[in-house]
């Protein structure tokens, strides 16, 4: 599997928080925010990861980047095991990997200057004299749009919209190999979300980066990711070919998560289905296939067995006891 | 005659201590009984503060607020004093919120807060205020009402308390709901959710809504008429469908491209140039020509009037998409 085109993968990764009992002898439970999920992102791509809130997207960002440790399973990045290393070691290659946030208001320090904002990893790092630091700082703000007048001003003084890219900024400055996106553009206008994504790609393009992009709206995804992957309560339901899984989506929950982007054109005819209830609380998630509790599809052996991820045609694989139940066609 | 809502020239500034704030200038609005407006707009175009001065919920200093008109259901709300707004807001007009948490008390169970509503509006004991309550949470789709209703909003997910939002300005049967970005926060299927519970709720009491959002997307499912708003000032007002299939305004045009869509194949996202201008500094003439394509001399120099232009559309711009 790990060939050279491998920048990044993950076997088995379990990711589980212990649950305080209730009583010292009780059985000790656990949140399972990710259960076992093997993804491999290849050098160069943006690899969509989309699902609900609470599904263990950004606990899995977080592990990718070492920030959580795995209950149990590996991250391999550039061929090493990321929990294997030694902290000094880990430090050199957590500096290839960095992450963009989703709220620009919050990941920002309101009483530090964009200066001291976009500095600060190259100040962390060392080695930089301040003429070279100052110049890496005018050459980042140009890169991503804003220019030296907003030197010396503070997040407070922009929009959202210019909040973000000076997170951008700071986030290739120390030039990254593999950028985690964590929905940079949900806290974000509409009429901004473009600007941004195409900041992106540009930047992709120009620096040579592979992202991460976690998203809970396909439509964002779709024009952003050659492969995809969709999460339910930590596990992975349907991964592969951004187009693919967009023709032909085979689990029903990719299909509600479709159906739910509202479309400004008013004729469109689509399938609706609109899903009941909220993502359950992953604490003994249920048993047999997660997603049962919520699917209109489900039948009996739903509740008793759990689905394995099953290849479906090239590049698609699905975790459903009966892939494309209930499609029209 | 037959209006529910009328507002004439509304104005809000707020004095700061760099310069004058602009927030509203001018605005003109109109809503019938039982229909769902939309003020479409940026982050920063005055339409929460719009929405805000029509519940006289702006606090006086630090803003100012004048218009020459506003009245609801036949009352002037101009000459309300503190005292009578207090009788009007929850039960004639009442507001949804876009961030269900902070909108919500964290100390009080959501029962007790949808009980205010009805010891405050109407005659009922705390026994009756509490069937009444657990009603309305059954009618917007809260799973177990009954256990619900003991409930704190901490306890709630994203989704559970924007509908608790819902069925607490539903609760009196308003004649008009404001609800400002009510989505927003929610993850896509969720907001699909909500949006059916809004959608239901208010066709079959026949309220008026004002839905407040800077999503097309979300304009496109629920509203009947839009209004287009840019910097303070209405830029296009239009039937929902006219404005879809053909906006005359470069602004509306441009809002409705950058939403992203799931059937064309492009590469590339549509964006408008720029942001939107701070209101410190607004610019010249027309205040979209700093982001705007077609942008003429004329445009630089003078502000274009809002004018009618036929079939219920209004329009301020010199030149409009699709010929004059």
């Amino acid at each position: 599997m790990s060939d050279n085109n491998t920048l990044l993968r993950t076997e088995n990764l379990c990711v589980w928080f212990p649950v305080r009992r209730a009583l010292p002898f009780g059985q000790k439970r656990y949140v399972k925010a990710v259960d076992n999920v093997s993804i491999t992102i290849k050098k160069g791509e943006t690899f969509g990861l989309v699902g609900e809130s609470g599904c263990g997207k950004s606990t899995l960002a977080n592990t990718l980047l070492g920030m959580q440790k795995p209950t149990d399973g590996k991250v391999i990045f550039k061929g090493q095991d990321l929990n294997a290393l030694s902290n000094k070691e880990f430090k050199e290659a957590r500096r290839d990997m960095q992450m963009i946030f989703q709220d620009p208001f919050s990941s920002l320090d309101p009483r530090w200057d964009v200066y001291r904002l976009i500095s600060e990893p190259m100040y962390i790092r060392g080695g930089y004299t301040k003429e070279q630091m100052e110049a890496e700082v005018l050459r980042l703000l140009h890169l991503v749009g804003l220019n030296e007048d907003d030197l010396h001003r503070y997040p407070s003084e922009f929009s959202g919209g210019q909040r973000q890219r000076i997170g951008i900024a700071r986030a290739i400055s120390l030039h990254p190999d593999f950028l985690v996106c964590d929905e940079p553009v949900s806290a974000l206008d509409v009429s901004v979300h473009a600007q941004i994504l195409n900041l992106l790609m540009e930047l992709q393009q120009e620096l040579n980066m592979t992202y991460l992009f976690i998203s809970h709206n396909l439509a964002v995804v779709k024009d952003l990711c050659k492969n995809l992957c969709v999460m339910y309560l930590g596990q992975v339901m349907e991964a592969g070919d951004t187009q693919t899984i967009f023709h032909n989506p085979l689990h029903p929950y990719t299909r509600s998560l479709l159906s739910a982007v509202l479309s400004v054109n008013l004729d469109e005819k689509r399938e609706r289905m609109v899903l009941n209830g909220d993502i359950p609380i992953p604490i003994d998630a249920p048993r047999g296939c997660r997603f049962c509790t919520r699917c209109p599809f489900a039948s009996a052996r739903c509740f008793q067995e759990t689905p394995q991820l099953t290849p479906q045609g090239e590049n698609h694989l699905v975790a459903c006891h009966f892939p494309g139940i209930g499609m029209e066609k | 005659m037959n209006e529910l809502l009328n507002v004439r020239n509304l104005k809000v500034i707020f004095p700061t201590e760099r310069g004058i704030v602009r927030a509203v200038e001018g605005v003109d609005l109109h809503v019938k009984p039982g229909e769902c407006i939309a003020i479409v707009g940026e982050s920063g175009c005055g339409k929460s503060v719009t929405s805000l001065a029509m519940m006289k919920l702006l606090s006086s200093p630090p803003a100012l607020m004048q218009a020459d008109e506003m009245t609801f259901d036949g009352k002037n709300l101009l000459q309300l004093s503190e005292k009578q707004m207090l009788d009007i807001r929850g039960k004639d007009m009442s507001m949804i919120f876009q961030d269900a948490l902070t909108a919500l008390n964290p100390v009080m169970t959501i029962g007790r807060q949808l009980d205010e509503m009805f010891m405050r509006h109407t005659n009922m004991t705390r026994k009756e205020a509490m069937s009444a309550s657990i009603n309305a949470l059954h009618l917007v789709g809260v799973p177990g009402p009954e256990r619900r209703y003991f409930d704190y909003p901490h306890q709630l997910s994203g989704g559970m308390r924007q509908r608790v939002l819902i069925a607490m300005a539903f609760a009196i049967k308003p004649k008009l709901i404001i609800a400002d970005e009510p989505t927003t926060a929610l993850d896509v299927t969720i907001q699909a959710q909500v949006l059916d519970v809004l959608r239901k709720l208010q066709k079959e009491n026949g309220t008026a809504l004002i839905l407040i959002t800077h999503d097309l997307s979300v304009v496109a499912h629920m509203a009947d008429r839009v209004y287009v708003m840019y910097c303070g000032k209405i830029v296009e007002h239009a039937p929902l469908r006219d404005l879809f299939t053909h906006p005359k305004h470069p602004y509306t045009q441009g809002l409705l491209s950058s939403v992203p869509h799931l059937s064309d194949e492009s590469n590339r996202f549509v964006q408008i140039p720029d942001n939107v201008p701070s209101p410190l500094k607004k610019p010249s003439g027309c205040y979209f020509h700093t982001r705007c394509a077609y942008c003429t001399q004329e445009c630089k120099e003078r502000m274009p009037r809002l004018t009618d232009i036929g079939g219920d559309r209004m329009l301020r711009c010199h030149h409009p998409l699709g010929g004059e």
